[in-house]
C-alpha cells in the first residue's frame, strides 16, 4: 500500500501527466462535440447511420491520454541525462525505497490503473454532457454496458503502454507507435483488410467493447483485449524482474 | 552489517568481478577504492539488489537487500547521479520516497535541513548543480534514518564546504554506531574519513583492513593505492 501510495505521489508530481489529464477530459468531448454537431442534421432527419456512434468515437481517440499516462509512468524512471545534470535514472531510487521488485510493478500498475479508471470517468462524464447538450432529445442512449467497455478500454490501453514501456524502458518508441496507431493511421484497422486475424489485435477487439456491429461480441472484445495485457504484462514482468539496472 | 562473499559478476563475455569478498562493520566507515571501471559500482549495485551477481553473495544485516522489510530504514543508498526526475522538485522527490518508507512530511523537512536544501527544495531537480543534486541524493539516504549507509562517490562534485561536511556527518554516523560503506577513487579526501579501507582493481580486491594495515609501510594511502593497483596490472599482463 506503501508503494502504491508513493506511485500515486510520483505521478502526480510530474507535470507530463497534467498534459495525459488534459487531453483525456478534453479531447473526447472536444471530438464528440464536433462529430455531433456534423452529424446533426442527419440525425434529427432520422438517416444518420452513425447515431449509436456519437460521442463513442470521441472516447475511443480520447486513449492519447491515458497512453501517455501509461507510457511516462514508465519512461520517467528511466530518464537518463549527461553526468553534469546528474543523470537522472530515477529507477535506481524506486528500487532502493521498495525492495520487492515485483512489489513495485504492481504498485505502479495499481497507480496506472486507478486513473486511468478515474480519467475514463471523467471524459464519459464531459463527453456524455456535450453530446445530450448538442443533440438534445436527438442525443443516443448510452447504455451502461458500453459505458463500462469504454472504462475498460482506457484502462487496458494504458496498461498496454505501460508494460510496452517496461520492455523499452525509453518512451518515444510505444508513444509515437500507439498515439499514431490511435489517431491518425490506424495501422490495426488496415491490417484488417489483409487478414481477419487482424480483429484480435487489442485495440479493435477493445474498441468492439463499446462500437456497435464490431467483429466480436462486446464480452469476447473485452476477453481478447483482456489476454493481450495480461500476457504482455507477465512478459514485461519476468523481464523487469530479471534485468539488471545497470544494462 | 554488510558481508560480500565470493561475487562473481560477468557482463557479455567479460567478467567485471572475479570473486570480491569484504565486510563493512558496524560503528566504522569503510572506503571502498579502486580507479575507475574497477568494479566499485557494480559491487554496490549487486548488495543494493539493482543488478544480479553471478555468483556469490551481499548480505545486508545477514540477508539479501531483496528480502528487506523496510529498506530505507535499513540502509540509505546514494548512487551515482541524483537519482530524481528532473522535472520534479527536490521536495517532491523526497516525498514520493517518505511515502514509500511511510514516513511523514516533517521527516522529509528535517532531511533537507540536515543536507542543507530547504532553500532549493521548491525548485526543479533539472535546475540543480551537481553538488546540490548529490544532497539531494544524500537526503533520500537519510530520510529512513538507516542503520547502514551505501554512498557511491560521496564527495564527487561537492565544493570543498561540501566534502568537509560529509567527512563530519559520517563520522559522527559512525561513531553512534552506524554502518558506513563509502567508494570513492579520491584518495586525498578519504584518509580522513575512514577507518578501514578496501581496495578493488580490475574486478579483484587487493587489500581490506584497517587504514594503517593497508597503508602499512607507504608514506599515504594514495602511494599505497597505487604501489597495490599497479602491482596488480602488473601481476595481470
Amino acid at each position: 500500500m506503501r508503494a502504491f501510495n508513493a506511485e500515486l505521489s510520483k505521478l502526480f508530481s510530474l507535470p507530463g501527466i497534467w498534459l495525459a489529464f488534459l487531453i483525456g477530459t478534453f479531447a473526447p468531448p472536444a471530438i464528440a462535440a464536433l462529430d455531433s454537431m456534423a452529424e446533426k442534421k442527419d440525425i434529427i432527419a432520422g438517416v444518420s447511420t452513425r447515431l449509436s456512434e456519437v460521442g463513442f468515437i470521441g472516447l475511443a481517440l480520447g486513449v492519447q491520454g491515458i497512453i501517455i499516462l501509461g507510457v511516462l509512468a514508465v519512461s520517467s524512471e528511466y530518464l537518463t541525462e549527461s553526468s553534469e545534470s546528474g543523470g537522472g535514472n530515477q529507477i535506481t531510487t524506486s528500487l532502493t525505497a521498495v525492495s520487492s521488485r515485483l512489489h513495485f510493478l504492481l504498485a505502479k500498475a495499481g497507480a496506472v490503473t486507478v486513473i486511468s479508471i478515474l480519467l475514463s470517468i471523467v471524459a464519459i462524464l464531459t463527453t456524455v454532457s456535450v453530446t445530450n447538450l448538442i443533440l438534445g432529445e436527438y442525443a443516443p442512449v448510452f447504455e451502461t454496458s458500453k459505458l463500462i467497455g469504454v472504462v475498460c478500454y482506457w484502462t487496458f490501453t494504458a496498461l498496454l503502454a505501460f508494460g510496452i514501456t517496461i520492455l523499452t524502458k525509453n518512451g518515444i518508441i510505444p508513444l509515437a507507435v500507439l498515439i499514431i496507431n490511435s489517431s491518425v493511421v490506424t495501422v490495426s484497422y488496415l491490417l484488417t483488410k489483409v487478414t481477419k486475424l487482424a480483429f484480435y489485435l487489442p485495440d479493435l477487439a477493445g474498441s468492439d467493447m463499446f462500437i456497435s456491429d464490431g467483429f466480436h461480441t462486446p464480452f469476447t472484445g473485452s476477453l481478447i483485449m483482456f489476454a493481450w495485457v495480461a500476457v504482455l504484462l507477465i512478459v514485461a514482468g519476468i523481464v523487469f524482474h530479471r534485468r539488471d539496472v545497470a544494462s | 552489517m554488510l558481508s560480500i562473499h565470493n561475487l562473481v559478476k560477468h557482463r557479455g563475455n567479460q567478467e567485471i568481478l572475479s570473486g570480491v569478498s569484504f565486510k563493512a562493520r558496524p560503528g566504522r566507515v569503510t572506503g571502498f577504492l579502486g580507479p575507475n571501471g574497477a568494479g566499485k559500482s557494480s559491487t554496490l549495485r549487486i548488495l543494493l539488489g539493482l543488478d544480479r551477481a553471478t555468483s556469490g553473495s551481499a548480505l545486508i544485516d545477514g540477508v539479501p537487500f531483496a528480502e528487506l522489510q523496510n529498506p530505507l530504514a535499513t540502509v540509505g543508498a546514494a548512487l551515482d547521479g541524483f537519482g530524481a526526475h528532473r522535472m520534479r522538485t527536490g521536495r517532491a522527490h523526497l516525498r514520493w520516497i517518505a511515502r514509500a518508507a511511510g514516513l511523514s512530511r516533517s521527516r522529509v523537512e528535517e532531511v533537507l535541513e540536515l543536507v542543507g536544501l530547504t532553500n532549493a527544495a521548491g525548485k526543479r531537480v533539472g535546475t540543480y548543480s551537481l553538488g546540490m543534486g548529490r544532497r539531494l541524493g544524500m537526503a533520500a539516504a537519510l530520510l529512513g534514518d538507516p542503520k547502514i549507509l551505501v554512498l557511491d562517490e560521496p564527495v564527487n562534485g561537492l565544493d570543498p564546504e561540501g566534502i568537509r561536511w560529509i567527512r563530519t556527518f559520517l563520522r559522527e554516523r559512525a561513531a553512534s554506531g552506524k554502518t558506513v560503506l563509502l567508494s570513492s577513487h579520491l584518495m586525498g579526501e578519504l584518509t580522513e574519513t575512514v577507518d578501514d579501507v578496501v581496495i578493488i582493481n580490475r574486478g579483484k580486491i587487493v587489500a581490506d583492513g584497517t587504514l594503517e594495515e593497508v597503508i602499512d609501510n607507504h608514506s599515504t594511502l594514495e602511494e599505497a593505492f597505487f604501489a597495490l593497483t599497479s602491482k596488480n596490472a602488473g601481476a595481470a599482463v
